[in-house]
């Protein structure tokens, strides 16, 4: 009785040192699923240790220990799988072999099996793919229930003589049994519920993670900038309560909040080689500030001592980067590596989300650039200028030409369609080309083939008439002879195929930077039905120029 | 007294309503219209105007090109007329008398005369400083050609008029020597020949202390003594 009181204090204590333990950021090993080798080797350290610990809290029993070593190789097995569980029992086994004594062989023998045995059951639970089990503390108890007869059989089977093994036996059997099942259960109870907490934990923070999510992404609708970078940064401050939050870009610091942000200034390049590692290698780096300081690059006196810094990816780009400070003296494991990573995740995915809100937004930019780009302001003079001159001779026709450019205006200035017919393009051409025809008389001819059933296609409004600007002003307008420009309209392969050709053959790609209008005309089509169509133009010089745009067979919708 | 102009614009309604402007004003007689640097040159060149209203955004040759193809001895008082002034503050860099906006207003074009009329009774120079020529135009009989200053290994006159040799052809040009020489890398080696420099291949010394030049199509140019100081030095030996 006194042996099973003994062995049961002896369990209390284990208790304790196993509780202490699942507090130590080494206990988070046993969160993983894999293994690497180098955990195993910190489990196998461990366990062993545990086990040798219990030989030596043993009570020695008539030449003989009544022990709790069966503790650590049993959990070692149950956790780590048979070849853990082996080896911590042989470690155990042979350090118990060293003590002496007529159990000597039976007990390093017996511990040793019993470790394997423990990760034998490790492997059953693996393979009936349920590895969970291995933590039921009833599986922890029946394992080592079955391990401790073995040993007690073991003890009579090996040692001599074997009416001392015996006596033995009947001493021990009962309290070993009954204490190292209940201490093995015990332990790892303790060791579930404290995973149990961690995954809450997780949960938690996966719950956090979405909350910051959401938030963030409001933010990001116009993309990563200054602006953005620090609602985002305050929010993961908020959010994660760690002690600052920096957000770059891939050369400089896009914001900073938080302790240090009197040294850390937005704008400024990027200062610390972590931060650049990062960016380069594409790779989370982790000052824990326990083995390893983080030692601020701007100011010595910066109270930051731990950061994570995390990629943030676009595609296969990294695009910047999340750093989370902690700072000295205060413990940073509760922003924890996964939680940033997900963080960083999150952004990017949020980022690649608004990515088309943004080229949306963009468009709509551009387009409003591609308005003022349309209001030519040397088109208009010269026109006014022209009618002033014909009104002298023709008034009629002076007033005619007045209203062509009201409409060409209105047109513009309307602009409420994002797409129109190519009917609708076309007149929109006419009433540009009546002027600039009576603006260059001889020198420009205009000649149309447009297949009629293709005039209620659509297309993004302000695709043609850059165009047949660009011939003229490009083109038409270089010779010193007459000018034509053919305008086609047809099927190719059951594609739309529109074509604007000038007979100068004037048009170089990089002298003549296209104007906005004519690179949106491209990008334009290419967002909306993608990169398979849109503008070409080529110029065989003095020859022709002619720009092409290719649409799918319905248009753009 | 009343003034001679030219008006040079590549659109007609634009010609036709700078000349009926100039007419109303009654002190300016308008010699000719033209659509074009080369005919702008051209009338230049043979009716000598006080002043020409010149648009800067001419096809092929524009408006600051085409000065720098006019002897200095000839060039008339210039008057940049524009549609748009983008181009306003590089007229008066260049120091042209003024410059006037499309449409022209009236009142505005009365003072630009007057302007004009000043700087003739003043005699006061035009400092005009105009760009290289990089490209020569070559008119043809039915189009114009513009030619290379780098491609073109001498250029030479006689009473037929200016011809630019290059590797296999011959250009006819309306340009003078004087102006090409003043305003091109081609240098003096003969009253009647320009040398591009880089098309050098031989320097041949003859006994009178002239030479000839072999270039590198082997063209023979010859040097006359009156230059040959100045090529040597220009060429450095």
């Amino acid at each position: 009785m006194d042996i099973l009181i003994n062995l049961l204090k002896e369990i209390a204590v284990f208790l304790v040192i196993a509780y202490l333990f699942s507090k130590t950021p080494v206990f988070k090993l046993l969160l993983t699923k894999d293994f690497k080798f180098t955990d195993y080797l910190t489990l196998y350290v461990l366990f062993s240790a545990m086990a040798i610990i219990g030989t030596y809290f043993g009570i020695p029993v008539d030449g003989a220990i009544a022990n709790n070593r069966i503790i650590g190789a049993a959990i070692a097995g149950l956790i780590g799988g048979p070849v853990l569980g082996f080896s911590v029992g042989l470690t155990a086994g042979i350090h118990r072999y060293f003590i002496g004594g007529f159990t000597a062989v039976s007990c390093g023998l017996s511990t040793t099996l019993e470790g394997l045995l423990s990760g034998l059951v490790h492997q059953y639970f693996f393979n009936k793919r349920k590895p969970e089990r291995v933590f039921d503390p009833d599986v922890a108890f029946l394992t080592t229930l079955v391990a401790e007869i073995l040993q007690m059989i073991i003890i009579i089977a090996v040692s001599r003589p074997i009416e001392e093994a015996v006596t033995l036996v009947k001493l021990i059997a009962l309290p070993m049994i009954i204490s190292n099942s209940l201490g093995t259960a015990l332990i790892m109870s303790l060791f579930r519920d404290q995973r149990y907490n961690y995954d809450k934990i997780g949960s938690i923070y996966s719950k956090q993670a979405l909350r910051i999510a959401n938030r963030i992404l409001g933010e990001l609708g116009k993309g990563l900038n200054r602006n953005s970078a620090e609602k985002m940064a305050n929010i993961l401050l908020e959010e994660t309560s760690v002690a600052a939050v920096a957000i770059t870009d891939r050369e400089n610091i896009l914001a900073f909040v938080g302790v240090g942000k009197d040294h850390h200034i937005p704008g400024f390049p990027i200062a610390s080689d972590i931060t650049k590692d990062s960016i380069k290698e594409n790779r989370i780096i982790f000052i824990n500030g326990t083995d390893e300081y983080y030692h601020c690059p701007i100011s010595e006196n910066c109270l930051l001592s731990s950061v994570l810094v995390v990629p943030m990816r676009l595609k296969d780009e990294v695009i910047g980067t999340i750093k989370l400070y902690g700072q000295k003296n205060k413990s940073f494991f509760k922003i924890n590596e996964t939680l940033g990573k997900g963080i960083a995740e999150i952004v990017a995915n949020q980022l690649l989300a608004s990515r088309y809100e943004y080229q949306k937004n963009l468009l709509t930019k551009a387009e409003l650039n591609l308005l003022q780009a349309q209001i030519n302001p040397h088109f208009l003079f010269n026109a006014i200028n022209t009618i002033i001159a014909i009104n002298r001779r023709n008034p009629n026709k002076a007033i005619e030409l007045l209203i062509h450019l009201s409409n060409f205006f209105r047109k513009i200035l309307k602009r409420n369609e994002d797409l129109s017919t190519i009917k609708e393009e076309l007149d929109h051409v006419n009433s540009y080309l009546e002027i600039e025809k009576v603006r260059l008389q001889d020198q420009l001819k205009i000649q149309t083939d447009i297949d009629s059933n293709l005039l209620g296609i659509k297309i993004p409004t302000f695709t043609l008439q850059p165009l047949v600007e660009n011939a003229i002003k490009h083109g038409i307008s270089k010779l010193l002879g007459n000018g034509q420009i053919d305008i086609r309209v047809f099927r190719n392969n059951g594609n739309i195929q529109i074509e604007i050709e000038d007979n100068a053959g004037a048009f170089n790609e990089i002298k003549d930077k296209p104007d906005i209008g004519i690179r949106i005309v491209d990008k334009r089509i290419k967002n909306l039905v993608g990169d398979d169509y849109g503008l070409r133009i080529h110029c065989e010089p003095d020859t022709k120029t002619t720009a092409t745009i290719l649409l799918p067979s319905g248009g753009v919708k | 007294m009343n003034l001679n102009a030219v008006i040079i614009d590549d659109e007609f309604n634009a010609r036709e309503e700078m000349e009926y402007l100039l007419n109303q004003t009654g002190s300016i007689n308008v010699l000719k219209k033209c659509s074009n640097a080369l005919e702008g040159i051209k009338a230049i060149n043979s009716l000598h105007p006080d002043v020409i209203f010149l648009d800067i955004q001419l096809p092929a040759i524009n408006g600051f090109d085409m000065l720098s193809m006019i002897e200095e001895s000839v060039l008339p008082r210039v008057v940049f007329v524009t549609a748009y002034d983008e181009f306003a503050l590089e007229a008066f860099e260049n120091d042209a008398i003024d410059y006037l906006l499309k449409p022209v207003d009236k009142i505005r074009l009365e003072k630009t005369i007057e302007k004009v009329n000043n700087s003739i009774q003043q005699n006061t120079v035009q400092k005009l400083n105009l760009p290289q020529i990089t490209k020569i135009p070559s008119v043809g009989t039915n189009k114009v050609k513009l030619i290379d200053v780098d491609c073109i290994e001498y250029v030479h006159s006689d009473e037929t008029g200016v011809f630019m040799v290059c590797i296999d052809k011959k250009y006819f040009t309306e340009i003078t020597l004087k102006v090409l020489e003043s305003k091109t890398k081609l240098f003096r080696c003969h009253k009647q020949y320009l040398i591009n420099p880089d098309k050098i291949d031989e320097i041949l010394f003859d006994d009178n202390s002239a030479g000839k030049i072999k270039t590198i199509s082997q063209h023979l140019i010859p040097i006359s003594r009156h230059y040959l100081k100045e090529l040597k030095e220009e060429l450095g030996i």
